[in-house]
């Protein structure tokens, strides 16, 4: 056969179990020199554990790896170096204080050579495939996608001829993600075999050559990227067919403003500043997006979880600047807040659904017992209504999957009937499924008048869920764009525009 | 047969754990009462049903001298309980010393080893411990027990009142009941009296050091100290003796500092009242002489040492136990010296001077005829004052507990 | 096909995780760690010339043989006991307190202030305004590392150490100078307190272990039931959640040191005036550092505190017999100890991971 001359990587029947969960069943891949594959399946897949697999952090129960058509065992990291395999994780593993030369060569057995020598081979290596890295930058002065370069770096270093990235382009902007594709792109013409994960059917559908798609840990079917589109492929993922229409209702005629946000500032742990004088509006019955950096801040500010160096936060004629989040509920007013961190915020990972329910409202019981009555019969109502999978309501909820996390999380959020409701990054991680039951909620919300505010990362997202869309870039606003005529390139400007260039730096 | 009641036990406590239910504690005693013989059982359970006896205080206050307090006790159903600070296998010090005088005691009166019962390293300031290790050998079936550490006084007087059936024969202290506490010591400053002599003969520059663990508030220390610079005085009247406080009771650091410095002052005798060899030592390293305490020390320094101050408390452990057994017990205080032959010295050496063992002979036969004690007067302390007139004699209490003063020829250094 | 061999094997052993057992198998997983444990300690016992069945068995006699021995494990149980559930308090809220030495012997030290100074006062008056001290003097104890971590963000865990070394040592002050038994002729000690200022007993053991039983079941309520024990069990999980639900995280954190320090200064001054009825460097002796494993082989679950403090009291009052008995000495206990919580301990391992072993003739 054919592939028996170039194949990079060839796995049969790899099998993998966790306990009683198998995660990898008899799944067979393969990739060749030269060719982009992409690995495409919901959360919970296999697509993590049949790459750590390859790159040797786990080890299979059954099935063989070939690499250049010999069969291994890849027992460790290096090991899977040494058959020219480079992983590129999704959470960066690099040195924080140490430059980018120091961590590229960092765990090479060669002896530390002449620095300008060094130096000079890690120029020449990343100008060979358009990568630009300054060598003796320190990875915490480093953007995330200089981290990144440096990541690629690494690999190529060690002559990786096979690369795997996992999820990429999740903490990339559009533009960022453009030129890591390119990046790819010559390498793959210079002959590397490329497996890249990820979970954004658009760039599997620009960038790779052929699909593999995971279906509870099965291999199901491989495809020719250029043979199929959107649709076909989230069917295959999801195993049945599914619409890909976010809903979009309408939002009030004269809509009212509930919470406004005057020129508000705001400092990052380490003092630098993460918002700028933010000003906007947040109204009654309308998604408001939020796109770029300084999201995370700017989300914890609404909810007073955050302290502001700077400007006010009115809610109504209400001044809740420097007001913390149990003043809020003293003051009447209602504000839903979904976490990032859903279990190192929103909730509390090891107890039950019961006592999550419990974790804002605990205080409202007299005496110094707690009442969990109340709280259960809202954890069961929550089961029933939003179809949470759980063995009970008293099951720590860290053991449940990522979407009925989310679930519970938002349930609890919306159960407490607020008049502003902040989602951040509310599908991340999620599979479509439950991606789209959050897209139907928060729209249910939005109808009964509540003001939603999504800070969201996958700009497709955002420009089809949202009414408006407020757009930052380094902790500045650079536009409040109506997301019905916005394009995709135009919100990706906004979050790296050139008028703030001075700051980029920083 | 006793191997299966173990077993029994064993099952029986197995159980026990498993189930992990605190009331637990009644089953076990049942076990424990079908593995044991019926004797000690008996003896171990009397002390915690008939607690205070009538008869016995009235004895106390009556007349106690003429019969024992306690009735006769088989020998083959005597227990002897022995609560130790230190473990008796370091092969030397306090507590090896002691131990000895316990195997002697066994050997004198035949007891086989398990009617010994040994309580090691007990912390003497863990009160909670020692009196744990106590109530161990109370259970255990121990009839007299002997607290050989000063720290474990406070303990036995609380248990002697507790338990008044079990004697609590205490080492070192000055707490007593007159019943089932006592208080056991012996004239040790004979001894010091003694290898005095031979530090005072010895002498060549007449400035002789002594290390002592504890200062002028410890009269045990001071009066042992006292005794020595007597012994000297009464061979070489021009002779001084210099002290040295380490502030322990075991300090090898210390001791050999203390040593040392007293040797770079001059002294060519090195006396010592502290746990460990160390002062010898240095003495024989800077070419000098010394007197060992508490075990011969000539095998530790065999090129400087003179003699040693020794106990044999094997002496009075046998009395003691003797007398449980004949129910002669009268809970009197025990404060025994040469005469007894609780107190004694090390051979001496081959180093002393010559007339030394003459000198010794000579105040050894006044002492143990009883015809002439130490602390006899006249005695002028390094102030000036006189502590006791010609023809007086301190009393035994002023020796034990009020000696605060130096020696005329004593210098603190 | 190409089935070549490669260059490397696969390891003999791997370790893998395993999925979340279920309450009874865990519960299975430990009691086979205790046996096999007690296998091993078997092993060491006839390596050491004796029959380990006769000295299991005599362990056992030695902590239950007769009401004697019986109480004196209890004696020990109860400082062992109350200071685990101090140290309870701070590590459900993952707050390293490892200080329960330090905070032991503080409420000791405040206690026996009174009980030596005070010695005429009314009996009960007396035993009350001492139970009061110690639960302030442990208490603060506790209370300082805190204070310095929402502060200043200093490390709980050295800062807890350090303080032990400081409360050892001011009770060796206060034993060598103003405190020191004015009868002792130079010895350096405390006196023994008046029998008005020692714990009355109740069936034989000192009214400690009445305290103990109640401490159980109020910290069992105090952790489940309350707004505060609610409080604790988030804040440990995530200071963040915490922040989130609008919780005064720093006053939490102050408030609950403040009652693990003084939960284990209870334990102090129980031990001083009910067991060593003086105060001596002693008083803690270790105890705050088994605590912590004791809570920690519990779960941090205050009726499984009470069993795991129960059977390491059997273990440590049996061994002291073993010692008499067998003339074993009390390392060869303190290896026994070892053997048992390395297996203990150890088992924790198992809980979530498993080895896989070679298979033969490798992948097929």
């Amino acid at each position: 056969m054919e592939h028996e001359t170039n194949s990079a990587i060839l796995c049969r029947g790899i099998t993998k179990t966790f306990g009683p969960v198998v995660a990898n069943d008899a799944v067979d891949l393969e990739v060749r020199y030269g060719e982009i594959l992409a690995l495409l399946g919901e959360n919970g897949s296999g697509k993590t554990t049949l790459m750590n697999m390859l790159s040797g952090i786990y080890h299979p129960d059954r099935g063989q790896i070939f690499i250049d058509g010999r069969q291994v065992v890849i027992d460790s990291p290096v090991d899977a170096m040494e058959l020219g395999i480079g992983m590129i994780h999704q959470h960066f593993k690099l040195v924080e204080v140490f430059t980018a030369t120091e961590n590229i060569i960092l765990g090479t057995r060669e002896k530390l050579q002449n620095p300008r020598a060094l130096r000079e081979q890690i120029l020449e290596l990343g100008r060979s495939v358009g990568l630009e890295v300054d060598p003796d930058k320190r990875v915490y002065d480093m953007s995330v996608s200089e981290k990144q370069t440096v990541e690629i770096l690494k690999v190529l270093y060690r002559k990786a001829r096979i690369l795997i990235l996992d999820e990429p382009t999740a903490v990339l902007t559009p533009q960022e993600t453009d030129r890591l594709f390119a990046i790819l792109r010559r390498m793959r013409e210079q002959g590397c075999a490329i497996i890249i994960i990820t979970p954004k059917l658009q760039e599997v559908l620009s960038l790779s050559d052929r699909v593999t798609i995971l279906w509870r840990g099965k291999s199901i079917d491989t495809v020719q990227t250029a043979q199929t589109d959107a649709r076909q492929l989230t069917e295959l993922m999801v195993g049945r067919p599914v619409s890909l229409q976010i809903d979009r209702p309408q939002p009030p005629e004269t809509p009212r403003t509930i919470m406004q946000v005057e020129g508000v500032s705001a400092n990052l742990p380490d003092g630098a500043p993460a918002l700028r004088q933010v000003s906007f509006d947040i109204r009654a019955g309308e998604i408001l997006g939020v796109a770029g950096s300084g999201q995370k801040q700017l989300c914890e500010v609404l909810a007073g979880l955050w302290p502001v160096t700077g400007g006010r936060l009115l809610f109504g004629q209400e001044d809740l600047t420097g007001k913390n989040a149990s003043r809020f509920a003293e003051l009447g007013i209602r504000l839903g807040f979904v976490p990032e961190d859903r279990l190192g915020m929103g909730l509390v990972a090891s107890m039950g659904m019961t006592d999550n329910m419990l974790l804002k409202s605990y205080r409202q019981a007299k005496g110094p017992f707690i009442d969990r009555g109340p709280a259960k019969a809202l954890a069961q109502r929550l089961v029933e209504k939003l179809e949470i999978v759980t063995p009970g309501v008293e099951t720590p909820v860290r053991l449940l999957s990522g979407g009925n996390v989310q679930k519970v999380l938002l349930g609890r959020e919306i159960e407490s009937s607020p008049t502003v409701l902040v989602t951040a990054y509310p599908v991340r991680g999620l599979d479509i499924n439950s991606s789209y039951t959050v897209y139907d909620l928060l729209n249910e919300q939005k109808q009964q008048g509540v003001a939603v505010v999504f800070i969201g990362e996958d700009l497709d997202v955002l420009l089809e869920l949202c009414d408006r869309i407020l757009v930052l870039c380094h902790g500045q606003v650079t536009g409040i764009v109506d997301a019905r005529n916005t394009t995709k390139e135009q919100v990706g400007l906004l979050m790296t525009d050139a008028h703030t260039s001075e700051e980029a730096v920083s | 047969m006793k191997k299966s009641r173990k077993f029994l036990a064993l099952l029986l406590a197995g159980v026990m754990l498993l189930s992990a239910s605190a009331c637990g504690g009644s089953g076990a005693a049942e076990s424990e009462a079908a593995s044991q013989p019926a004797a000690s059982e008996a003896a171990s359970e009397a002390p915690a049903e008939d607690a205070a006896e009538p008869a016995a205080s009235e004895a106390a206050e009556g007349e106690a001298e003429a019969t024992g307090l306690f009735p006769p006790i088989p020998k083959e159903e005597l227990k002897v309980g022995v609560i130790h600070i230190t473990n008796p296998a370091e092969g030397s010090g306090y507590t090896y010393t002691h131990d000895l005088g316990i195997q002697g005691m066994q050997k004198n009166l035949g007891l086989s080893d398990d009617q010994i019962i040994r309580k090691i390293d007990v912390d003497d300031q863990d009160a909670t411990a020692i009196e744990n290790a106590m109530l161990e050998c109370i259970e255990e079936g121990c009839q007299i027990i002997f607290a050989t550490s000063w720290g474990y006084m406070d303990t036995c007087e609380a248990l002697a009142a507790e338990y008044p059936d079990v004697i609590f024969s205490h080492g070192t202290g000055y707490k007593s009941n007159g019943t089932n506490f006592n208080n056991y010591f012996g004239r040790i400053y004979q001894s010091r009296y003694l290898t005095g002599i031979a530090a005072g003969l010895k002498t060549q520059t007449n400035k002789i050091g002594y290390v002592a663990a504890m200062d002028k508030e410890n009269a045990e220390v001071t009066g042992g100290c006292n005794a020595f610079a007597m012994g000297v005085a009464s061979v070489n009247p021009d002779a001084e003796v210099y002290v040295k406080v380490t502030g322990s009771w075991f300090s090898p650091d210390g001791e050999k500092q203390a040593a040392d410095a007293l040797i770079a002052e001059g002294c060519d005798v090195i006396g010592q009242h502290c746990d460990t060899p160390n002062p010898q030592l240095s003495a024989e390293a800077a070419g000098v002489w010394g007197v060992g305490y508490n075990s011969d020390m000539s095998k530790d320094a065999p090129n400087a040492v003179l003699t040693s101050t020794m106990w044999d408390w094997s002496v009075y452990y046998t009395k003691a136990v003797q007398s449980v057994i004949d129910g002669t017990w009268d809970g009197s205080n025990y404060f025994g010296g040469m005469d007894d032959g609780l107190v004694l010295y090390a051979p001496l050496s081959d180093l002393c001077a010559e007339g030394t063992a003459e000198a010794i002979q000579a105040a050894q036969d006044r002492i143990i005829s009883g015809e002439w004690d130490v602390f006899t007067g006249p005695i002028e302390d390094n102030e000036g004052n006189v502590i006791c007139a010609e023809g007086e004699k301190l009393s035994d209490a002023d020796i034990t507990g009020n000696i605060h003063w130096y020696y005329k020829n004593v210098t603190v250094k | 096909m190409s089935t070549q061999a490669g260059g490397s094997k696969e390891p003999l052993i791997r370790v893998v995780k395993r999925a979340e057992r279920s309450p009874r198998q865990v519960t299975l997983l430990r009691l086979e760690a205790l046996l096999l444990s007690l296998v091993a300690g078997g092993v060491f016992i006839l390596c050491l010339g004796h029959n380990p069945f006769v000295i299991y068995a005599t362990i056992l006699e030695g902590a239950f043989r007769s009401k004697i021995a019986f109480q004196g494990t209890i004696k020990v149980m109860i400082p062992l006991l109350i200071s685990a559930l101090g140290v309870t308090l701070a590590f459900k809220m993952r707050f390293w307190n490892i200080g329960a030495e330090g905070q032991i012997i503080m409420g000791a030290v405040c206690a026996s202030y009174f009980a030596l100074f005070h010695a005429d006062w009314n009996h009960w008056a007396l035993i009350a305004v001492m139970l009061l001290a110690g639960i302030i003097g442990g208490g603060i104890w506790g209370l300082i590392p805190a204070l310095c971590k929402v502060k200043w963000g200093t490390n709980e865990t050295l800062f807890t150490l350090m303080l032990n070394y400081i409360a050892l040592h001011l009770v060796n002050y206060l034993r060598d100078g103003p405190w020191r038994d004015p009868t002792s002729q130079g010895f350096a000690k405390i006196a023994r307190f008046d029998a008005n200022a020692a714990l009355d007993k109740v069936l034989g053991i000192q009214f400690g272990w009445i305290i103990m039983l109640v401490l159980v079941v109020v910290l069992y309520i105090y952790l489940k039931y309350t707004k505060q024990g609610y409080e604790i069990g988030v804040v440990g999980e995530s200071a963040n959640t915490a922040r989130y639900a609008g919780m005064n995280v720093k006053r939490i954190v102050l408030r609950t040191m403040f009652l693990s320090g003084a939960v284990s200064g209870l334990a102090g001054m129980v031990h001083a005036t009910g067991s060593d009825i003086t105060l001596t460097n002693a008083v803690a002796g270790g105890v705050g550092f088994t605590a912590i494993i004791v809570a920690w082989l519990a779960q941090l679950n205050p009726i499984s505190i009470t069993v795991v403090a129960f059977l390491f009291s059997v273990l440590e009052k049996g061994s002291s017999v073993l010692q008499s008995s067998y003339g074993l000495s009390t390392d060869c206990a303190d290896v026994l100890q070892g053997i048992i919580l390395f297996f203990v301990l150890g088992c924790e391992f198992f809980i979530r991971y498993g080895f896989v072993f070679r298979r033969k003739g490798g992948a097929s």
